[in-house]
């Protein structure tokens, strides 16, 4: 999983339509996976730092909790109905999201965009 | 061709008792099809049919930009209003425009807010229309988001809404109606996705009038997009089942905004919902 966020965090430097967008979200994003725990650290639009857990002491702003199998389909090409958005994953009870859910939605976009780099290497999921 | 079939005029009709500037659009000929965009959007979403020669060499389809929606203005004095939408002043509108275009028992197609509306008129007045296509279509689904989301003075309501709502568009759709579809949200007025949502999210009333719909009169025909996140096949399902008679589509790989998101993937369900209604010269005889 680790693998697949960096290269999230790569392939994000090779967007510059999503570094656009980002350039003012400076905020750490708590992905949970199965119970494990990885930071990501956006600073200006740029994801500067990816980090496991676990950790007590990283603040973050919101955080998606899901699963590995969901986050496989996820990263699919063309997902199933519910696998295809973050916000899928919570209607069909695979993903909850919390935290600061107003700072999500004011960068819905970029984060929407973010974690679907990886959707065309799905093979990086596993 | 460069230059589209598709012809905008506008009119003015009194709502509410006040008078409303409405733009409207118009292709083809024959039977008439009235067609009422989704929340937050406008006519656009309607181009592709419009612009379709089979379907409008016997159907003459007509859109509306709903006030504040679109083209069409909102009312005066609109700067001091929330806007809120309500099933009565959608009703309202719906029948004044059809009224000012002269239209004899139109076929009604409508998406989204726009289905469950035409539903709300095939309980209540079935004898102004020949019949009711429901696109994304329920009873009532209360919101799974907060709708204030998208009136808010330190943040683009429109930026978020449409990136809440590309959740309901199918991975299927083609990118560049993806982002066609989007951009009509990116542009709604300040507080109108909100005043919509609260017309859709918050009215239930249409659930204890769908057994009265009487579909041997006026059919219903619902379809549903698998990918739709806000109105699920369930809850169209749901729907159809307290219709007696309404009939129901389910398409696998579209989302809530059929018509504009995935065009030729939305035609054959179009033509068919169409195929189900009273003929247009059976009606007029």
């Amino acid at each position: 999983m680790i693998k697949t966020f960096r290269h999230i965090q790569s392939a994000l430097e090779e967007t510059p339509h999503l570094l656009r967008l980002g350039q003012l979200f400076s905020e750490t994003v708590l992905i949970e996976v199965d119970g494990n725990e990885y930071y990501l650290t956006f600073e200006k639009g740029h994801l500067s730092e990816v980090v496991e857990g676990p950790s007590r002491k990283t603040p973050w702003r919101f955080a998606l909790r899901t699963d590995t199998e969901a986050l496989r389909k996820f990263w699919e090409a063309c997902p199933d109905p519910g696998f295809h958005d973050i916000f899928g994953l919570v209607k069909i009870g695979r993903g909850r999201i919390d935290g600061d859910i107003l700072s999500l939605v004011k960068n819905l976009r970029f984060m929407k965009e973010v974690l679907t780099l990886a959707r065309a290497t799905k093979e990086l999921a596993a | 061709m460069s230059i589209e079939p598709i012809t905008g005029r506008y009119m003015t009709v009194k709502i509410g008792g006040t008078s409303r500037r409405i733009y409207f659009e118009e292709a083809g000929q024959g039977r008439p099809v009235l067609c009422l965009h989704t929340a937050g959007a406008d006519t656009r979403q309607w181009r592709h049919l419009m612009n379709d020669s089979e379907v409008t060499a016997s159907n003459r389809l007509i859109a509306f930009d709903m006030p504040w929606h679109g083209k069409s203005l909102p009312p005066e004095g609109f700067e001091t209003q929330e806007y809120l939408l309500t099933t009565e002043a959608y009703i309202e509108t719906v029948l004044a425009v059809t009224e000012e275009l002269g239209l004899e028992r139109p076929l009604l197609a409508g998406c989204s807010m726009g289905g469950r509306i035409a539903l709300q008129l095939a309980a209540s007045h079935a004898d102004r229309f020949s019949g009711f296509i429901a696109i994304e279509a329920s009873d009532f689904q209360p919101a799974w988001y907060d709708i204030d989301w998208f009136h808010r003075p330190d943040a683009h309501g429109g930026e978020m809404g449409a990136a809440l709502v590309s959740a309901n568009i199918s991975p299927y759709a083609p990118n560049a109606e993806r982002w066609n579809t989007l951009w009509m949200f990116m542009q709604s007025g300040p507080g109108v996705f909100r005043g919509d949502l609260s017309f859709y999210t918050r009215d239930d009333s249409l659930i204890p009038r769908l057994p009265t719909i009487d579909t041997s009169k006026t059919p219903v025909h619902i379809i549903v997009g698998a990918y739709d996140l806000t109105c699920t096949p369930e809850d169209a399902e749901r729907t159809a089942k307290a219709i007696p008679g309404a009939t129901l589509a389910v398409m696998d790989e579209l989302g809530h905004f059929p018509m504009s998101e995935h065009p030729a993937g939305f035609r054959p369900y179009f033509i068919e919902a169409l195929g189900r209604m009273p003929s247009y010269t059976a009606e007029a005889a």
